[in-house]
């Protein structure tokens, strides 16, 4: 066995020498680019990655997915009009189809002037592409599951309720290569937004000629990204191999890329042990362990955007009241529902806008502070508990002042083993903080979530992953007539300062009007009671290069390359 | 027998309609929709355009008149989670790999565990029959998942031999079949066992013997044909299973057969999926059924239609 492993890595060794010889050096990578697996060496003869999706996409098409596997994959076979790209650590705003863009004093109309990117049939992208892509997402027959992050453009809510035709949405063509978008009201992130799969170009050609089809087989894609889909099995593998009309196929080193459908868990350990992948993530301590021993892969950790929560409905009886609230928050000890939970391995949060959201150059989280440790700490400088927060409530609520006397029952959207543990723990510190006897209700998904949308609920408990980087995806969750958590929570105030900093274009103006509506939220009114951030633990063997670790970028697999595979 | 066969046909088109029927309805008593499934609060006027595309805005029952007169056109629809995929090509797609695993493993199955059984029979109590029982019960008794992770583990991790999942060519098929057809083995080799061990003892059989029969002639000829009653049955269920496919092994072994749709479709709620696979299914039961019933005259002359 050993002796063959040899033989074949020498092989390829001596191919990849014979290869170098005769040929310039015009395929060594950009250094600039990534910083992860810095350059050793020549690149391999032979460029390709194995990976794997824990779950067959949905859909190709941008304006009918929803799944984070098929945004994986449009990631890297569809061009947008800029890519937030990851250089020497930091977030880069590279160009994508727009080779510039410029907005207009208030930020409202934005112009992208498009270079000449091909589609992989060699047609050029055209203004018209994006305006198609978007009048078809915002079109109500359409039944997009994203539309709504087109909001900002002019008229797409009438658009989108049908009162008026998509040709009156904000956005046109002023020539072949001139895309102009007007918004409703300025929108500082609106580059962030734009660099999500709803606002990707589509060909109204070839949409029109597949209809229903197009995006659910490799033949009815069109790819004017880095790759471009050559074959997809449903529930097996996905292959992409290199578009060469791409605008910057020079930087695209990989020829072919085959993503697996693994959606076993083992299923993909042990493929990524046997060497038939050369990425897997991991949430669990054994395989971390395992994994961190092997000597030929790196080992990268980041803190994601997706946020673990518990949440509370302001319309009933007892969580009407916010001291009752903050209560049942601060009673939480964060560093330990990190341990018993989540085995460590994601990060206490102490803010509802996750660790990972900046305004522009600056942290969120480094500005506004850690809320609830805060508070929990002015709590006991006054040498009270979060028990007497509850019993304040209590007598507010003209309650008496007997914790056990009090019906809580805490929802749980899952009934496994993990979820038991956790409902266990969750009544052990209730008991022992507020002398509160908790219920826990475990249901399913599918009845927990039409119980938490009728309001059936008290606490619940909850994930959400934030799609861009600005506060504003995570905080206009709240304002009252989007209500996305379902708390029924409304106050004017608040909506009043997101609909402010939503139009600030000044970063720093942002920020304080942010950090403001986020104090609302948290410390005055205690709506909900963030409790951890996920983490992303991924391993990938050591002959892999210049792939991105930043959460919100967009890079994909277009500058990965392989030296010593 | 005409008569017979036509009174069954009936009979199927029935059943296939109390099924698709209940299913529709049960289904649709899931709370949660195919919306609440993809796990995000959206915004109302969303989530109508969405219901309006797939007319899950209409009342309950002109859904259910809508689906059964496309239904009778032999329109299965499309699903609601993968948009653009038919279900009639997703059954027909993934059939036939659940249907290659599943077969293959079968008759592997069935042949060795035949054989397995008449050893054991014939060596009532003695090393033989021990060892086949013991391969038995691990056989039923070992969980599909732990004999999957373990010839993972041993044969892609350690050994290298075969890929530890995937799709596409020869060396695919090896663990999965590996892996289903030790429960096939199993159950086969103990029905057969006691099934012949219960002919041997008929007074048949010590005519036969008595007549000077060749050993070989009385056990293929009389004890053999015999004993398959039992075996027809299970064969039954297991012809069945061998399109539907294991959830568990495609899964681990990412094998794009139609098990993985079975369930998958539940937990998403993908409405027309659900239905689609359950017809499927039941309409192969059915199938099935019939054809045993006629495999039954064939090897028992005793069970006969009453005119």
């Amino acid at each position: 066995m050993k002796f063959k492993k040899y033989l074949a890595l020498f092989t390829i060794l001596a191919l990849t020498v014979v290869m170098f010889a005769g040929c310039n050096d015009s395929a060594t990578p950009d250094p600039s680019n990534g910083d992860n697996g810095t350059d050793e060496g020549q690149m391999d003869a032979e460029q390709y990655i194995n990976t794997y999706l824990v779950s067959d996409p949905t859909t190709l098409d941008p304006s009918l997915r929803s799944d984070t596997y098929s945004s994986t994959i449009l990631v890297n076979t569809l061009e947008s009009l800029v890519r937030m790209e990851e250089r020497d650590g930091d977030y880069y705003q590279n160009r994508g189809d727009a080779e510039t863009w410029e907005y207009n004093e208030d930020g409202t109309v934005w112009t992208f002037y498009l270079g000449d990117n091909k589609w992989e049939d060699g047609e050029p992208v055209t203004a018209h592409d994006y305006v198609y892509s978007l009048r078809r997402s915002s079109n109500p027959a359409t039944g997009s599951p994203n539309s709504y992050f087109l909001t900002p453009i002019v008229n797409f809510e009438e658009v989108n309720n049908g009162t008026l035709p998509v040709e009156e949405l904000g956005v046109r063509a002023i020539d072949e290569k001139t895309l102009e978008i007007t918004l409703t009201n300025p929108v500082p992130a609106f580059l962030s937004m734009i660099d999500s799969t709803v606002y990707y170009p589509q060909r109204q050609d070839k949409v029109e000629e597949w209809g229903e089809r197009y995006g659910s087989e490799a033949q009815y894609t069109i790819s004017n990204g880095p790759f471009k889909v050559d074959s997809w099995t449903p529930n097996s593998s996905i292959i992409l191999s290199k578009n060469e009309n791409y605008w910057d196929a020079e930087s695209v080193s990989l020829e072919r890329v085959v993503y697996n459908i693994m959606t076993d868990e083992t299923t993909y350990y042990n493929a990524f042990e046997s060497g038939q992948i050369d990425f897997v993530g991991t949430g669990r301590t054994e395989w971390l362990e395992r994994f961190q021993q092997r000597d030929d892969v790196n080992f990268n950790s980041y803190t994601s955007a997706t946020i673990t929560y518990s949440f509370y409905n302001s319309r009933d009886d007892l969580f009407q009241n916010e001291n009752i609230r903050k209560a049942f928050t601060l009673a939480i000890d964060r560093e330990d529902i990190n341990e018993v939970a989540f085995s460590g391995l994601r990060v206490p949060t102490y803010g509802w806008v996750v660790p990972t959201i900046s305004v522009g150059n600056t942290t969120f989280r480094d500005a506004a502070g850690d809320t609830i440790l805060e508070m929990k700490a002015e709590l006991e400088a006054e040498g009270l508990t979060s028990k007497d927060l509850l019993l304040q409530g209590m007598e507010e609520l003209g309650l008496g002042d007997d914790p056990e006397s009090l019906n809580v029952t805490f929802s749980l959207a899952g009934t496994d083993d993990w979820f038991r543990t956790l409902g266990e723990y969750l009544q052990q510190v209730y008991r022992e903080e507020l002398g509160v006897n908790i219920e826990i209700d475990f249901s399913e998904w599918g009845i927990f979530y039409s119980n938490v949308t009728s309001g059936n609920y008290q606490i619940g408990f909850m994930g959400w992953g934030a799609y861009y980087n600005d506060p504003y995806d995570v905080l206009s969750l709240f304002v009252s007539d989007q209500d996305m958590i379902e708390t029924g929570w409304g106050n004017d105030e608040y909506d009043a300062l997101i609909r402010e900093a939503a139009k600030e274009m000044d970063d720093e103006a942002r920020l304080e009007l942010y950090i403001q509506a986020e104090n609302i939220l948290l410390r005055d009114e205690m709506v909900v009671s963030p409790l951890a951030t996920s983490r992303v633990n991924q391993f990938v063997k050591d002959y892999v290069h210049n792939y991105s670790t930043l959460g919100f970028s967009n890079m994909g697999l277009k500058y990965v390359y392989t030296s010593g595979r | 027998m005409l008569k017979y066969i036509i009174k069954r046909l009936g009979y199927a088109v029935l059943t296939l309609f109390i099924v698709v029927t209940l299913t529709f309805f049960l289904m649709r008593s899931i709370p949660g929709d195919p919306l609440a499934s993809m796990a995000r609060g959206l915004p109302e006027q969303t989530r109508a355009n969405f219901y309006a595309k797939y007319g899950l805005d209409q009342p309950l029952f002109t859904q259910y008149t809508m689906y059964m007169q496309n239904f009778v056109r032999g329109d299965l629809g499309e699903s609601v989670v993968f948009p653009g995929r038919s279900v009639t090509d997703t059954i027909k797609r993934t059939a036939p790999v659940s249907g290659l695993i599943g077969g293959i493993s079968l008759i592997l199955g069935f042949a060795i565990g035949i054989s397995l059984g008449i050893i054991a029979a014939l060596n009532k109590n003695r090393w033989p029959d021990y060892i086949v029982m013991f391969i038995a019960i691990l056989g039923v008794t070992i969980p599909i998942f732990v004999l999957a992770s373990l010839a993972q583990y041993l044969f892609s991790v350690r050994l290298g031999w075969f890929p530890s999942s995937g799709w596409g060519d020869l060396r695919h098929l090896f663990l999965p079949v590996a892996v289903s057809f030790f429960g096939p083995i199993a159950s086969f080799a103990r029905y057969l066992k006691s099934s012949m061990l219960e002919t041997l003892s008929q007074d048949y059989i010590l005519t036969a013997k008595a007549k000077g029969l060749s050993k070989r002639a009385v056990i293929l000829k009389h004890t053999l044909r015999n004993s398959m009653i039992p075996i027809v049955t299970i064969l039954a269920a297991r012809i069945v299973a061998v399109f539907t496919g294991s959830f568990i092994v495609e899964r681990m072994f990412g094998v794009p057969g139609i098990g993985f749709y079975y369930i998958s479709s539940i937990n998403n709620n993908d409405y027309s999926m659900i239905l689609g696979t359950t017809v499927f299914y039941a309409a192969l039961f059915i199938v099935a059924q019939l054809f045993v019933d006629f495999i039954y005259m064939m090897v028992d002359p005793r069970i006969r239609v009453g005119s």
